[in-house]
């Protein structure tokens, strides 16, 4: 059963938390349009968001023994609304953490690569963290954002660590934990073999 | 296979380098000990050939001085005295080999050839040059707890350099060691340089390589972190 505090956690900010949610796709949408239209690749594969479930946003707040407020979960909770970014090269992932660097009314307040400092069970992505301006009759906001940039592998294999992450009693976790870190190495190493590649076969075009 | 022949008789070293070369091997010729030590230093063999009797510099002492750095190429020497002394003494300084003057050729090449065929070491032991370490057995190449899973070429490509630090590697030298399945031509030694280059220059490595496929590859310490 749902905690009634539960129910309607963020009141009107619901509305605000949804404009920013939808400002940032239609932006990075029109961003990878640009740049097919300028004749470049379109550096990202796909992208997808979401609005913090209250239910886990209320469990963030106790587990960060954070106050069960609106405004703690604005203010100090910065992954309220999360964009997911996922682009089928690393050098994809750092042209398109540039280009939302250069938009103007977006202010990015932190970043953090963990593709160049994996987390040690071997999770890679680059995040960001970012404020958004949404526009009211009275006055002007800003909420949070979390961007998460990252490849098609980083992405399978984050998928396939948050399922181990919430199974529970798993025999030989320990093992399988093992054996992700593994692949997350594999499967970084393949992803700059295969830009390696790209860049030859770009090289190669120009000349 | 590059071997180095250190050798002061000009005349023997030349016939020496002919015959090494009619059997295929690529050979550099030293004519004294410091010159043996410099040609070591700058370049990767897969095969030592030294005098004892050299100037400047003996061939046990040039044994000496790069075993102490770490240079672990398989060392044949050539000793003039029948002497057990020098033998054992070549022997505890880290030769792998000895041949007493005068030497019948064939046992020469059978000698030479037993000894590139034990210089296989590349893939076995843990390496650690700058901030950097390989795994081989493992596969892995770390820099500070951040690590990628190489694949089976590249290890054996990175041992190689790794081994080698700052020393120089021919093209040709890589086809010896790598490519079991299918040859490893120059376009796929590049090819896999780059690999490499990438992937240290994504873990913040304080190494990279260096050269070209025409003057060679190698290791070289103080990149860009």
């Amino acid at each position: 059963m749902e905690e009634t505090v539960g129910s309607n956690f963020y009141e009107d900010a619901q509305v605000l938390l949804e404009s920013v949610l939808k400002e940032l796709l239609l932006r990075i949408d029109l961003l990878r349009r640009y740049e097919v239209l300028s004749g470049r690749n379109d550096p990202v594969e796909h992208c997808k968001g979401r609005i913090k479930t209250e239910r886990s946003m209320i469990d963030k707040l106790q587990r960060k023994g954070l106050p069960v407020t609106l405004e703690a979960a604005l203010e100090e909770v910065h992954d309220a609304v999360g964009v997911r970014v996922v682009c089928q090269f690393v050098d994809d992932v750092y042209q398109m953490a540039d280009i939302i660097r250069r938009q103007e009314d977006i202010k990015v307040i932190k970043e953090k690569d963990f593709i160049k400092n994996p987390k040690p069970n071997g999770y890679r992505s680059y995040h960001m963290i970012v404020k958004i301006p949404v526009h009211l009759p009275d006055c002007t906001r800003e909420l949070f954002a979390e961007i998460q940039l990252r490849t098609i592998a980083m992405d399978c294999w984050a998928a396939l660590e948050h399922e181990l992450k919430y199974k529970q009693e798993i025999p030989n976790q320990e093992l399988l934990q093992k054996e992700l870190k593994r692949c997350s190495d594999e499967m970084a190493s393949t992803d700059l073999t295969m830009q390696t590649i790209r860049q030859m076969i770009a090289g190669a075009d120009s000349k | 296979m590059r071997l180095l022949l250190a050798e002061d008789e000009k005349e023997l070293s030349r016939a020496l380098v002919a015959i090494l070369q009619m059997k295929g091997y690529e050979v550099d010729a030293a004519y004294d000990g410091a010159e043996a030590y410099e040609k070591i230093t700058a370049q990767m063999y897969e095969g030592i050939i030294l005098d004892i009797m050299m100037p400047k510099m003996s061939g046990l002492e040039v044994l000496e001085k790069i075993r102490g750095e770490g240079i672990l190429t398989p060392v044949l020497l050539l000793t003039a005295k029948a002497e057990v002394e020098d033998r054992v003494e070549g022997l505890n300084r880290g030769a792998d080999d000895y041949l007493a003057k005068p030497f019948v050729m064939a046992e020469l090449l059978a000698r030479v050839n037993a000894l590139v065929r034990r210089g296989g070491v590349y893939s076995v032991q843990n390496y650690e040059v700058g901030n950097v370490q390989l795994k081989p057995d493992g596969m892995e190449l770390s820099v500070e707890g951040n690590s990628l899973r190489l694949a089976g070429n590249e290890v054996k490509m990175l041992s190689m350099f790794m081994g080698n630090p700052g020393r120089t590697i021919q093209v040709s030298q890589f086809a010896g060691h790598l490519g079991e399945e299918e040859p490893f031509d120059e376009s796929m030694v590049n090819l896999y340089v780059s690999y490499l280059k990438t992937k240290l220059d994504s873990l913040h490595a304080d190494v990279t390589i260096d050269g070209d496929a025409k003057s060679g590859y190698r290791l070289v310490e103080g990149a860009m972190v």
